[in-house]
């Protein structure tokens, strides 16, 4: 197993095969040694018709399982749609599941409500969560008297927490002018205005510039080596790889793969990864390179000036000038690297499965 | 800069009581510091009462000397107030979450959602209060008009009890916006009949009989009674007393409230269950 954390249920031996859903012991009699355990979830949403009967139905989740130790930073990643939000939303007690057991801190999601919201915060992504009309001060207060902090504690707790965020000099300022990187480090104040235990990051630096997304990362990392535990989601594989010590990938409703992001990465040991960045190219390159006999996968971003291409092969440089040759005139590879496999190349292999 | 190691212990205030106050407090606070954050404010509260005051003073021109006719103007105006104000901003107190994405943060809080609305409509229902108080000052400033009041104590303790009773009633509306955005509907429907039900405009005893029983299934429409009795000399209203006014109003809103904590304890399970807290 990676990682240096001690994990309750040990003896349970970790499968090394790729795609196979790793499962660390069982919630059962000793669920309260995990932060998080999840077995068998299920959520169904369902749109009624006029007279009441169901129009449509749409399995969310099927059957989640995995767990979380007390002071792991665990990732989940998946595809829009696959069920991450979903999966936290019940976690935090924000819906109901439709089958399955989760456990939170030894505590049960359907029964222990605000226990369990005592003991954990939240970190939204994007624009939602905050009071726009008002100061970081007041959206602090605010919540520490909801979070029921002592209004003693709460006095000396806001501003330490606005200058650990780096907003104390802006902190009487109203939310709505400010850029959207103080914001998320806002919503991190605000989760952690009560000092919970465990604490839920949801895409935390989604629309974030490189500068504000170093920012989230640092602080994220603190908050781990305080000892909390962080269960995060992410769009972004390289965040998920430098953050976190195990990574669940979620697809279509399922945990597809549960490991640490190097034993996920030796999943796709057996490919190399060719980066190229062009100038000028179309998708009739990206479809020439998929038509190469051994091309396993290619990933395109054709939006910017400068497109970046990333060629899954197990050929590696040998497959270079392949490359070269298809390239249709007025093409140009500005850079080519050949790279080992990155937890992206992994997931990406796990959710196209 | 510090670090999160430097950061004080969280620690809770203690006791169950000790707990739903703060959250009462907290959330009075926000919705006032979110009302007067909008400049929108004067419009409603200091604008438009004071063209109200400034055309019934002229409609009635030769009649307004009498303490009675600005008691009068107040009490339409405040008790109005106070509805409009309970059944628009309390029933958009919750429909502003869901816009402002402010819903999950609120809700996930470890905290019943009816304390936190109670807070709300409390501060909204005040808004009420204060135009009443905001068109007294007019009254008797700026059109030198006389003021007296039958029984001043038995005046205030009826206007108090009919501003909690209002807040109750939003409280209970409040249960109809969680669940929809399609709520507004019937909270906004509402308005206008309740006016008219509650006696606010005129008393309820000038009603066709077959509306009667809507009207006294209304807690205000004894609150009004009573205020007005305690108020206004020769006041014909009710048949009922003072105190009488005053228990019914009280068992009433107890029901109000008995039955808006139920409602919300259920309609956020619903809510939970078919996942449509954040929509708008």
């Amino acid at each position: 197993m990676g990682g240096t954390l001690s994990y309750p249920h040990t003896d349970v031996g970790i499968p090394r095969e790729p795609y196979q859903v790793l499962v660390l012991g069982s919630p059962s009699a000793e669920s309260s040694e995990w932060a998080v355990s999840v077995k068998g979830l299920t959520r169904e949403y369902t749109t009624r018709n006029f007279f009441g009967g169901v129009a449509r139905s749409t399995w969310a989740l099927s059957g989640v399982d995995f767990q979380v130790a007390v002071g792991e930073l665990f990732g989940l990643i998946g595809p829009n749609g696959a069920g991450k939000t979903t999966t936290i939303k019940i976690l935090t007690t924000l819906l109901t599941p439709t089958g399955g057991d989760a456990t939170i801190l030894g505590l049960d999601v359907r029964k222990d409500l605000y226990e369990i919201r005592r003991r954990i915060g939240i970190v939204f992504g994007g624009e939602r969560g905050l009071y726009n009309r008002v100061s970081a001060v007041d959206n602090l207060r605010y919540f520490s008297d909801l979070y029921g902090v002592d209004s003693g504690v709460a006095k000396k707790r806001i501003p330490q927490l606005l200058e650990v965020v780096g907003l104390a000099d802006r902190a009487q300022e109203r939310v709505e002018k400010y850029s959207r990187g103080m914001k998320q480090r806002l919503h991190i104040a605000k989760a952690l205005v009560h000092d919970p235990e465990l604490i839920f990051l949801d895409e935390p630096t989604i629309g974030l510039d490189p500068a504000g997304a170093r920012d989230i990362r640092n602080m994220v990392r603190e908050l781990k080596a305080q000892g909390k535990t962080i269960l995060l989601t992410t769009h972004y594989m390289f965040e998920a790889e430098e953050l976190c010590q195990r990574v669940g990938v979620i697809s279509k409703g399922k945990i597809v793969a549960l490991d640490t992001p190097s034993d996920l990465k030796n999943m796709v040991r057996d490919i190399s990864v060719i980066d190229l960045r062009t100038y000028g190219a179309t998708m009739e390159y990206v479809e020439a390179l998929r038509a190469l006999p051994s091309v396993v996968r290619v990933v395109a971003d054709l939006d910017s000036e400068e497109q970046s291409i990333r060629v899954q092969t197990p050929m590696g440089a040998d497959l270079l000038p392949q490359v070269v040759a298809a390239l249709p005139e007025g093409t140009k590879i500005i850079d080519r690297t050949i790279k080992e496999p990155t937890l992206e190349d992994a997931y990406l292999r796990l959710v196209e499965e | 800069m510090p670090s999160m190691d430097d950061l004080t212990p969280g620690k809770r205030t203690e006791g169950y009581l000790g707990q739903r106050v703060q959250v009462l407090k907290a959330s009075m606070f926000l919705t006032s510091r979110l009302f007067f954050a909008d400049p929108q404010w004067v419009i409603p509260n200091i604008i438009a009462p004071f063209i109200f005051t400034l055309v019934a003073f002229e409609l009635f021109d030769g009649q307004t000397s009498s303490g009675s006719f600005l008691l009068y103007l107040v009490l339409g105006s405040g008790l109005m107030g106070m509805w409009g104000t309970t059944i628009y901003a309390s029933a958009n107190s919750i429909g502003f979450d869901r816009w402002n994405g402010t819903m999950e943060s609120t809700l996930a809080a470890p905290m019943p959602l009816s304390w936190i609305a109670l807070g709300r409509v409390l501060f909204n229902t005040l808004q009420g209060v204060l135009t009443a108080v905001f068109i007294l000052v007019i009254g008797i400033a700026w059109f030198r008009t006389g003021f007296t009041l039958v029984n001043p104590p038995a005046f205030f303790l009826a206007s108090v009890s009919t501003f909690l009773s209002l807040s109750t009633f939003g409280l209970l509306m409040t249960t109809v916006l969680l669940l929809s955005r399609k709520g507004g509907f019937i909270t906004n429907s509402m308005e206008i009949p309740v006016y008219i039900a509650t006696g606010t405009m005129f008393p309820v005893i000038l009603l066709p009989i077959v509306y009667l029983p809507f009207a006294f299934m209304l807690a205000p429409t004894w609150g009004i009674d009573a205020i007005r009795i305690a108020a206004l000399p020769n006041y014909v209203g009710l048949p009922t007393t003072y105190w009488q006014d005053m228990a019914i109003m009280a068992v009433e809103t107890l029901a109000y409230l008995a039955l808006a904590f139920f409602l919300f304890k259920r309609v956020e399970a619903y809510a939970k269950k078919i996942g449509t807290l954040e929509e708008y």
